[in-house]
């Protein structure tokens, strides 16, 4: 699914990721996990494309393509989501226009053809459910005035409609409660499949109680310090970050 | 008659002094005294004041060599000869009356069928030559608060027009579109309205501004509006004029006591745009609102000048006017409110934001409040910002293509005042012709 060789990027003069190797196979969820400034959003925001991350060495592989050739909405219609850590407020743009567009987006992509509005409408409700997310949510500003919590579910119910086989959430947990946390996992849970892969950025253990990942990736300083199963952050959680940071300069 | 010599004149002026002397004996009003007189009185005043300069404050942000370097001409036979059925906005069900280059067209202007019985409606020129004597001296009664040359042109020189009464207490079943249809090479069309709003009464008003053809054209309207009591009246200006087109555009405005008054002006198309948008809360309880949106690229220069004025007692006013400058286009706001001694308990508002999509672009925005009550709320802001680059980059990475994301955005900027525009029909179009103006300027290829 996704293949990061060497990589190398530089956030305002200032190299943040200091060579990143990573193996994502279809079908399995992965955590990366660090220390604050450990270049763990960096990382999320790279893969989706964002301006003024430069990458300046190494690769990345999606589905036998090189993602860094490819524009932020080429990749997004090829399947890479991006779950914001800081959902964007859009005054003046219908959260459902947005919904239609993207949606459309893709499957134009595809060579699908566009929902009509029945259809649109059904599926929406559908997902809508899923997040537990009010039907007058979808006709209000993109994001905006929503709490922390109805932006997040908000962003899962993006990815709920759009199916996309990369999801990428990044610190997702970000500012919830634990019931809005149980409701983010449920939705992601659900879009569990052998298809579909999930790399989960987070600082914090909790979020994987409720989404149990298969690989966990400690990331510190730009680079992957250490990978282990599930187990691994327990012992994090245990012992804390300085620790592992110790293990590996030692080891 | 001239009552200067022309050494003495102002500059500029001499040409449009001429055509009065050549075309006054076919303007609307020629065979009435007063007209006759009220007309050689402005043209005088026009002689001895002139165009306006940046030397004025009212101006300083507005070159008007491109106006005032060419001779326009006084249209009052054979104008423009478009179909207006092309310019109908889908869906919009109106009262429609026409004016070519100014001159009221009186065929496809119904103008007995229109408000369904409940307006009474003239001509300018049979209202002046054949009406009653009494009512002549309200006519540009309230034209020409805050004067300028374009008014006095205007006063000398105006062409064509419709004077429209609502009577007391009737509610008009669907909106009057005015549509001014700009066309013959230089022509300078003078319209010239006055509607007044009885008593507890309801309309809608719509001017259009729209161009037949790609030559250079100057309007200098002047409409003024009169609401009595309780009466309410929601006017839009909407300017779709072709990229050669000159305007400047008058609107004056008297409420009375519990009248509710509300314009948007939409500003999509013309070289050189000027409204000039003053309301009057004269009577108690009385409000206004003054909505702008503007969207311009190239050269396009809009200069929104508005004046609200507090007169009486707990009025309230809200005025925000939102605008997108793409490659070397220019804005102009200047918002001046004043409230008089016996305005207290006024609650004013006005806010200008500006979008800045080119390096090039400027906007020169400048509140200007003089309060003279001591238990008022007025309250004013600018903002200027540049295109989100965070929400450019959320929607993209939704799928969304720069281009679209750009047009999105830009459109989301001004429609919470295209959100004020209650004729359905109308905002849509509006939003239609902004979407197709977002995207063709993406693929003009002088984009900076």
């Amino acid at each position: 699914m996704l293949s990061i060789q060497g990589l190398k990027a530089v956030v305002q003069g200032k190299e943040i990721l200091k060579g990143i190797d990573l193996e994502v196979g279809a079908g399995e969820i992965h955590a990366i996990m660090g220390p604050n400034g450990a270049g763990k959003s960096t990382l999320a925001n790279v893969l989706a494309g964002r301006e003024n991350y430069e990458v300046t060495a190494g690769s990345i592989q999606y589905r036998g393509q090189d993602l860094l050739t490819l524009e932020p909405e080429i990749r997004a219609r090829e399947g890479v989501f991006l779950a914001f850590q800081y959902p964007v407020e859009i005054p003046g743009v219908t959260n459902v226009y947005l919904l239609k567009a993207a949606i459309n987006a893709v499957r134009k992509h595809r060579g699908e053809e566009e929902l009509d509005a029945v259809s649109f409408l059904k599926l929406i409700k559908e997902k809508a459910a899923l997040v537990e997310m009010k039907q007058e949510f979808l006709y209000r500003s993109v994001n905006e005035g929503f709490s922390g919590g109805e932006k997040k579910r908000n962003e899962i119910l993006q990815m709920a409609l759009l199916e996309p086989p990369l999801c990428i959430m990044d610190e997702t947990d970000s500012g919830l409660d634990i019931d809005a946390m149980k409701i983010v996992a449920h939705g992601v849970n659900s879009l569990r499949s052998p298809d579909r892969s999930i790399l989960i950025v987070t600082h914090y253990q909790r979020l994987l109680d409720y989404i149990v990942p298969d690989y966990i990736h400690v990331l510190a300083d730009g680079k992957i310090i250490r990978s282990g199963d599930k187990s691994l952050a327990l012992e994090l959680e245990q012992k804390g970050y300085s620790w592992i940071g110790k293990h590996a300069s030692a080891a | 008659m001239q009552a200067l010599p022309d050494h003495l004149l102002a500059p500029g002026t001499g040409h449009y002094i001429e055509q009065f002397g050549q075309l006054n004996h076919c303007l609307p009003g020629n065979r009435d005294q007063w007209s006759r007189d009220q007309r050689k009185t402005s043209l005088a005043r026009f002689g001895k004041i002139g165009f306006p300069t940046q030397k004025d404050e009212d101006w300083r942000y507005t070159p008007l060599r491109p106006i005032t370097g060419k001779s326009f001409d006084l249209v009052t036979d054979d104008p423009v000869a478009a179909d207006a059925g092309k310019f109908g906005i889908p869906d919009l069900d109106s009262y429609r009356v026409i004016f070519r280059d100014g001159v009221l067209d009186p065929n496809p202007s119904d103008l007995d069928q229109l408000g369904g019985g409940h307006i009474e409606v003239q001509p300018v020129s049979s209202f002046l030559d054949d009406g009653p004597e009494a009512r002549k001296s309200g006519f540009g009664e309230i034209i020409g608060a805050e004067e300028h040359g374009f008014t006095a042109l205007n006063s000398a020189l105006f062409n064509g027009g419709v004077v429209m009464t609502l009577q007391a207490g009737a509610v008009v079943d669907k909106p009057i579109e005015l549509i001014f249809i700009s066309g013959r090479k230089l022509a300078m069309a003078q319209p010239r309205n006055r509607i007044v709003v009885e008593r507890g009464s309801k309309m809608q008003v719509v001017e259009r501004y729209v161009s037949a053809g790609p030559h250079p054209t100057l309007t200098n309207s002047a409409t003024e509006i009169v609401l009595d009591e309780g009466a309410e009246a929601d006017y839009y200006i909407i300017q779709t004029q072709a990229k050669a087109a000159y305007q400047v555009c008058g609107v004056w405005v008297r409420q009375a006591a519990a009248s509710r008054f509300s314009c948007r002006t939409v500003t999509l198309g013309g070289a050189l745009v000027r409204n000039n948008l003053c309301a009057e809360l004269g009577g108690a309880d009385a409000h206004c609102d003054m909505y702008g949106a503007y969207s311009l690229s190239g050269r396009q220069h809009v200069d929104n000048h508005t004046t609200m004025i507090h007169a009486a007692r707990n009025c309230t006013s809200n005025e925000l006017y939102k605008g997108v400058l793409d490659q070397r286009s220019r804005g102009v706001f200047r918002g001046r409110i004043k409230v008089e001694p016996d305005a207290q308990k006024t609650d004013a508002q006005q806010a200008n934001n500006t979008l800045i999509l080119s390096r090039d672009a400027e906007i020169d925005t400048k509140p200007q409040l003089e309060i003279y009550a001591d238990d008022v709320k007025c309250s004013h802001g600018a903002t200027i910002g540049q295109m989100d680059g965070q929400a450019l980059f959320y929607l993209r990475s939704r799928g969304i293509d720069r281009q679209e994301a750009e047009s999105l955005l830009t459109y989301a900027f001004v429609s919470d005042v295209l959100g004020q525009i209650e004729i359905d029909s109308l905002r849509r179009y509006l939003e239609k012709v902004l979407g197709e103006q977002l995207i063709h300027e993406d693929e003009h290829p002088g984009r900076e």
